[in-house]
Parts: C-alpha cells; structure tokens; sequence
C-alpha cells in the first residue's frame, strides 16, 4: 500500500546536535560543516515545538552526540514529550556509566558505527587507534544495560567484500539490526569519493549479494535504505513511499536549528527557532522539487523510473547540483 | 472473552489529514479502502492500515472483540455478521503478525 499524500508531518526528524566530532573519519559528510551549537534550551524549545505534530522518531546523527554534556537531560526531555529517541556514535567515549544514563534518559535504542570487522582497517578508516576496541566496548555496556543495540557500516570500498563478516559481528555483539549505509558523496565522502566509492557495477553486484543474505538471516534484521535498488527487486510491501524517503517521511535538523531536507543534502529551507515545522513541510517549494521530481537524461526512457524515481537524490545533487539528475551509482545503462 | 491491547513495541500515529480525505471520499461514495490512515512503525518497518483497520487499532485499549464490534457497528453502516466478520480476520492477521497482547 502506498500513500497517496505523504504524512502530516516527518516521521523522523534525524537531528545534528553537534557539528564536533572527536574522529575525523575519511567518508564522513559533516566534517566540512560548521554551525554555532544551540544551548539547551533552545534545543528544548524546538524539540516542544516539534512534538507538537506528533513526530514519533527523532534521531541524533553525527557530529559525535556523546561530545554534548547535556545529551541525557535532552533526552530525557524528548522522551517525556514522547519521542522516541536514538543516536549513531562511534562509541568511543561510551562508558559505563554512561550507557547506565542511556537507559535512564529513554534511549529506544542506540546505534554504533562499526565499519569492519578488523581493527586496524577501522581504526585507519576512522583515523583513530583504538576505535574499534571502544567501538566493541561501547557496545558491550549498553547490552548490559538492557539498551537495544544497532550497529551501522558505511559500504565502501573497504568493507564492500566483507559485509558478511560485519553482519556476523554485528549479531555477536547482540545487535537487533544492522544498517548497511550506502555510500554517500557529501562532505569528505565526496572528497574522498574517488578512493572510497564503488562503480555502479560493484554497488550492483553488493545489492544483490546483500538483498540474498537479507531474504535468509533471521537473527539479525538487515537494513539497507537505497533506492537505486529499486531495480533489482520489488520493494517490500511496507515501503510506502517511493524514491528518497528524505522530505517525505524525514528531516534534518542541524546544530544552529537550520531545517534541510536531509544531513546530505545541505539546502537550508528554515530555522525551527523561528520557522514552524509544519509550515515548513507544506510549504517548502525545495521540499516540494524533491517530493515531484522529473526525470531528465537516461531516467526519461527507463523501465524503473516509476519506482525508482531516479534513485537518491542526495547523491544526484552533490554530484550535478541538480535533484532531478540520475543517481551516479546508477547501473542501468543508458 | 480476553481483553485486546496493541503490542506496546509498536509505535503508531493516526494520519489525521489522510483520515478526513478518506472519510470525505467515502461520503461521496468513492471506494478509499486501500488509502492509509494509520501509520504503524514496527522492528524499523513502516506499514499503514486503512480506514477500518485504523479506528480497530485505535480501540485496541483493553477491549474484547464484542464491545468492538458494538463500538464500530455506531460507525459504519454495514452488516454486523459482515463486519464481525471482518474485524475477526483483521484481528487474526495483526495477531500473525505479533502486534497485540491479549489479557
Ligand atoms: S563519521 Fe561520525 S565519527 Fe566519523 S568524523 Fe563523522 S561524525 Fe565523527
Ligand atoms: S536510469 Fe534513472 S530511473 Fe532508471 S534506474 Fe537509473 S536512476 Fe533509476
């Protein structure tokens, strides 16, 4: 069943509460971006106006959230307004003490960033020694915590041929999923696009490894959220949008309260500080070019547009500057 | 009879502006039975329920299969047999799926 109309409002807003990062990781799209930190308050003052329409999930990306020292009393708050909340970290300043807090704040779950299953390669990638150790130990202290875990691998040319491997630790660790990001060109990804990124071939040949193992694993949810794959299998009965779900099931909020459509697609269409969100996402004529895109070059004669809608538009954008553009990990040929 | 509650892992919310369209198109006695009014958000899976099946999940409180039958039959015009029927195999299914605790 899809809709016909999207949501009333975002179903997840994934919010940046800070740009600073204690890694420097070599695929990372926010490094580059900078923006001044809203204190708490204004951080509350948002979050109140957001829970206004009812918005269930909020998610906190990078920037390294456990960097803020008011992360649990925000929380703590969202999940009294009745959010439900979760983060991505490395996990590197995850203690004890501090996954007891996790639990206590409300945390529905957590997610953390594990991009291979041999130290030395993450600890490279990451550009921090020691980051998968801390990687592994965070996790360990929020399962004991009783925190429901998830871990996150950004694909790339690292770990494209070993994604079997991370989905097996992944389940050792007692993660409940684990998301297999698609590369995306923002930021030092797409400075770094030429080392990191697969060819369409290799992204095709990954999706169809993956989407096999998805269809066996029962232990362990696989997460994949690319819409290029589209066109090698039908989309699951519960997709209900089709395309980039960015602007028409989320939202990106950045550290200074500025609104884009997604973290990687840095247009700026409001400030929650005075902007209201529901305005925004009626209104927004950038929201609406993404929600209404045309197709242009190969997407205008291709079988799949339909549902694949010319795949992410993040991509499309940071490559040509244009949403309508074919997806450049696209392998349907022209 | 077991009272009937929706599964508390489940996070859901009522599409109010889908729900009106729905209601409205069904006044004009256009068919909107596969239009979602309901979103439910279940293991990172998003599903939606139509018009019936909504106002079913909304009730799920603690109620037993017959004082929803009663409640709905205030509701929609349809035959009671047709529409216990109906909401029995709506319940049979979210029960398939794991989605309610019975009492
Ligand atoms: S990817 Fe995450 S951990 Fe790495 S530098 Fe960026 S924000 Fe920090
Ligand atoms: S040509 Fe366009 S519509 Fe077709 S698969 Fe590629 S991106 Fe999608």
């Amino acid at each position: 069943m899809y809709m016909s109309r999207i949501p009333f409002s975002p179903i997840t807003i994934n919010w940046t509460l800070t740009f600073r990062c204690n890694f420097n990781c070599r695929h990372c799209y926010s490094r580059p971006e900078k923006a001044p930190e809203l204190p708490t308050g204004q951080v509350k003052e948002i979050m109140a106006k957001v829970a206004k329409y009812k918005v269930p999930f909020i998610n906190y990306g990078g920037g390294e959230p456990l960097l803020r020292s008011d992360l649990f009393d925000l929380t703590g708050y969202a999940t009294g307004l009745g959010f439900n909340v979760s983060m991505n970290t490395n996990g590197f300043l995850m203690t004890e003490e501090k996954a007891a807090l996790a639990r206590e704040s409300g945390f529905r779950t957590v997610g953390i960033s594990i991009d291979s299953t041999k130290a030395e390669l993450h600890d490279d990638f990451r550009n921090t020694k020691g980051s998968h150790k801390k990687a592994v130990s965070a996790a360990k202290f929020l399962k004991e915590q009783g925190v429901r875990l998830t871990i996150s691998s950004v694909i790339c040319r690292v770990n494209h041929m070993e994604f079997e491997e991370l989905v097996r630790q992944a389940r050792d660790l007692g993660a409940e999923q684990i998301s297999l990001h698609n590369y995306k060109c923002a930021g030092m990804g797409f400075t770094n696009k030429d080392e990191l990124d697969l060819t369409p071939e290799e992204w095709k040949e990954f999706y169809l490894k993956a989407i096999a193992l998805r269809e066996k694993v029962t232990d362990i949810r696989i997460s994949m959220d690319d819409p290029i794959t589209a066109t090698i299998h039908k989309a699951p009965e519960q997709a209900i949008v089709k395309g980039s779900t960015c602007g028409k099931l989320s939202l990106n909020i950045r550290a200074n309260g500025d609104v884009t459509p997604c973290g990687f697609i840095p247009v700026v269409i409001g400030n929650l500080l005075k902007d209201d969100l529901k305005d925004l996402w009626d209104n927004s004529n950038i929201l609406e070019k993404m929600r209404n895109k045309k197709p242009k070059e190969k997407c205008l004669t291709c079988k799949h547009y339909e549902d694949c809608l010319g795949g992410c538009t993040a991509r499309a954008y940071a490559t040509t500057g244009d949403f309508n553009s074919p997806d450049p990990h696209c392998w349907v040929a022209k | 009879m077991r009272n009937i509650r929706r599964n508390p892992d489940i996070i859901w919310r009522e599409e109010e502006e889908a729900r009106a369209e729905v209601v409205r198109a069904m006044e004009r006695g256009d068919d909107a039975s596969g239009e979602g009014t309901v979103l439910l958000v279940e293991s990172g899976m998003m599903h939606q329920l139509n018009l019936l099946g909504g106002e079913i999940w909304k009730l799920l409180d603690g109620i037993d299969e017959e004082r929803l039958v009663d409640t709905l039959a205030m509701t929609f015009d349809v035959d009671r047999d047709i529409l216990a029927r109906d909401i029995r195999d709506f319940l049979a299914d979210l029960d398939r799926r794991g989605w309610l605790v019975h009492e």
